[in-house]
């Protein structure tokens, strides 16, 4: 299955992906309605900036993922496409999640008391984060293209190519 | 192969599903004394405020992962026969046990602790008896002020009733929070109407006609009508003393989770082990830890060798009247040689503990944003490096662990 990668170099951190991100939140997804929306929709991915690096900090949906087996109140899960999700309904904003995530990318609704992350736009078969990159530092591919492209750019970088 | 597993908690359940997952025939037996199994046992506060609340999984694992349960109580293993003795009579056989019996309630040894209107707070039948027991009730009092005190006086004041915590030591949440921390979280509390008051164990209760009177060493009293006793837990050891299972505070255990009986483990609460920082050995009482020892022991019992390095006594996360608070590792350092870094704005209090080159303790309240960053430090025991200043100040993220990147490559 594709996956989202992130490309770091090519990120020139313009957070199209972030503003998409709570695009495809809001109530209309629309950005016009988006901007008006009180409060505003919430994004679930975030551009991070350190010395030498832009990127987007994006949810892994990790295969052995801490938030969702330290879930206390059985609102994470895993969907048949192998996202983890929230049934909604069950969070009581307990942060567990939170607490545990190693990349910070669960943030929590304060309006509604509940935790917020990626659903990777499980209804969608580009997420809006991918899609709207201008620069493709966000791409969908499957693991084994990127092991591939890794391996050729070790060969090169070995043969100083 | 026949695994036995006692206690349906989620030590129990999460180590049910890693046999499953690796032992198809596997026949799994789980022995649960308690008759709502399985369900989210730190959701039962919400039993308190509506009888009706629900607390069970969304998609059953018993049925899923082919668990047969019993409603049973062990009482004795007899490691001779390798069999389990029930409070039934029956004896069902195991090659392999799992012992996750959890914890129970400390009772204090305090004159007049039990009785009727005097409650627990640790199972569903406990929430539910508290919830029937508030009617007509005008005041409760809460004797202890750690997390589940403050989460059963917190339902309890949402009943409408007056709610007063009764703390021994000199704050709530010990160990969890800073003198400051507990400050901030008590406002919170008392914005809720609920009293609280420090620094006086509990010395006798006395009943009369219905009507409680808790006294304390200070000399103050409190009447209420209801009286919820949570003044901590202990693993719940009672069937294995004499076993020839080794115990201490609680099971013991090696690096796999078995103990000095081969083919029997232990996982959970019940589980006295070591604590990743300081090496010594504890007890958890934390529902992450339980399932991270479910999930190893199971796998070992179905042939794995995964190694368990311990676990944070202290891996807490809550929202308390309002205010958001993650809390890991060290937060009142006893021992020399650490350093902490505080940070007191409007909103937000932050306390960082750091031992040489390492993270040992972090206190989020008000914001816990990026908080899941600090607690992999610290559980992981990750050399901060060059990154300490970073971390000290409070502004760490996941970027800063990310080595510049090689044009052209996709990092995941
Ligand atoms: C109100 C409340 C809120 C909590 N909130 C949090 C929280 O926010 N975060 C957190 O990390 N932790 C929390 N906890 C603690 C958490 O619930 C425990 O750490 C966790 O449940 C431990 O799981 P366990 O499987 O080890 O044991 P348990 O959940 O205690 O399950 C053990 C089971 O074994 C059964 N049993 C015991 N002896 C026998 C026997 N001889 N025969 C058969 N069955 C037996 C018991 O009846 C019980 O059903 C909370 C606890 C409570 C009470």
């Amino acid at each position: 299955m594709k996956q989202i990668f992130v490309r770091p170099d090519r990120c020139m951190a313009c957070k199209g992906c972030e503003t998409a991100c709570a695009v495809q939140h809001s109530a209309d997804k629309t950005l016009f309605s988006a901007v008006l929306q009180s409060p505003p929709p919430m994004k679930r991915l975030f551009v991070e900036a350190a010395e030498g690096i832009r990127m987007p900090v994006i949810c892994r949906h990790c295969e052995d993922a801490p938030c969702l087996r330290a879930c206390i109140s059985g609102c994470l899960y895993r969907d048949d496409h192998g996202f983890v999700r929230r049934r909604k309904e069950r969070c009581i904003g307990c942060w567990t999640c939170i607490m545990l995530c190693p990349f910070g990318v669960i943030t929590r609704d304060r309006e509604k008391h509940i935790a917020v992350k990626c659903d990777r736009c499980h209804r969608l078969d580009v997420p809006a984060c991918v899609n709207a990159c201008p620069t493709r530092a966000l791409v969908m591919a499957e693991p084994e293209e990127v092991a591939a492209d890794r391996r050729q750019k070790a060969v090169r970088a070995e043969s100083g190519g | 192969m026949n695994y036995i597993i006692i206690g349906g908690g989620i030590a129990g359940i999460t180590a049910a599903k890693a046999v499953r997952r690796r032992d198809a025939q596997a026949e799994i037996t789980m022995i649960s004394a308690e008759k709502t199994c399985p369900y989210y046992r730190p959701l039962i506060p919400l039993l308190i405020e509506k009888g009706d609340a629900d607390v069970t999984y969304a998609e059953d694992p018993i049925s899923e992962y082919k668990i047969n349960l019993l409603q049973d109580r062990v009482v004795r293993v007899a490691l001779q026969e390798r069999d389990v003795v029930l409070a039934s009579g029956k004896r069902p056989g195991f090659d392999k046990l799992l012992i996750a019996t959890g914890s129970r309630p400390v009772i204090p040894g305090i004159e007049g602790i039990s009785g009727p209107g005097i409650y627990t707070l640790r199972t569903v039948d406990d929430a539910l008896r508290i919830n029937a027991a508030v009617q007509g009730v005008k005041k409760a009092a809460v004797i202890g002020g750690g997390f589940v005190g403050i989460k059963a006086a917190l339902a309890l004041i949402r009943r409408g009733i007056e709610v007063i915590i009764i703390e021994q030591l000199g704050q709530i949440l010990s160990r969890r929070l800073d003198a400051r921390g507990a400050e901030i979280v008590s406002e919170a509390l008392a914005r809720r109407g609920i009293k609280i008051m420090t620094g006086s164990p509990v010395s006798r209760i006395t009943h009369d006609s219905g009507r409680i009177t808790v006294r304390l060493e200070s000399g103050s009293t409190t009447e209420a009508g209801l009286v919820v006793v949570a003044a901590g837990v202990r693993p719940d050891i009672e069937a294995f003393r004499d076993s020839g299972i080794k115990t201490g505070r609680g099971i013991l255990v090696g690096e796999t989770l078995e103990t000095n009986v081969p083919g029997i483990y232990a996982a959970g609460d019940v589980v006295e082990f070591r604590d990743l920082l300081t090496g010594r050995p504890c007890v958890s009482g934390l529902w992450s830890n339980a399932e991270e020892m479910g999930r190893i022991a199971g796998s070992n019992m179905a042939g794995d060798r995964i190694k368990f390095e311990g676990f944070l006594p202290v891996m807490n996360a809550a929202d308390i009247a309002g205010i958001p608070l993650v809390s890991a590792g060290i937060i009142e350092p006893v021992e020399e040689g650490h350093e902490t870094v505080t940070d007191d704005r409007p909103g937000r209090y932050r306390r960082l503990v750091f031992r040489g080159d390492r993270l040992e303790g972090a206190l989020f309240i008000g914001d816990v944003r990026n908080a899941g960053i600090y607690v992999n430090l610290i559980k992981n025991r990750i050399p901060l490096g060059g990154l300490k200043e970073k971390a000290a100040s409070g502004d760490l993220q996941y970027v800063h662990f990310i080595k510049t990147p090689q044009p052209g490559r996709l990092a995941v």
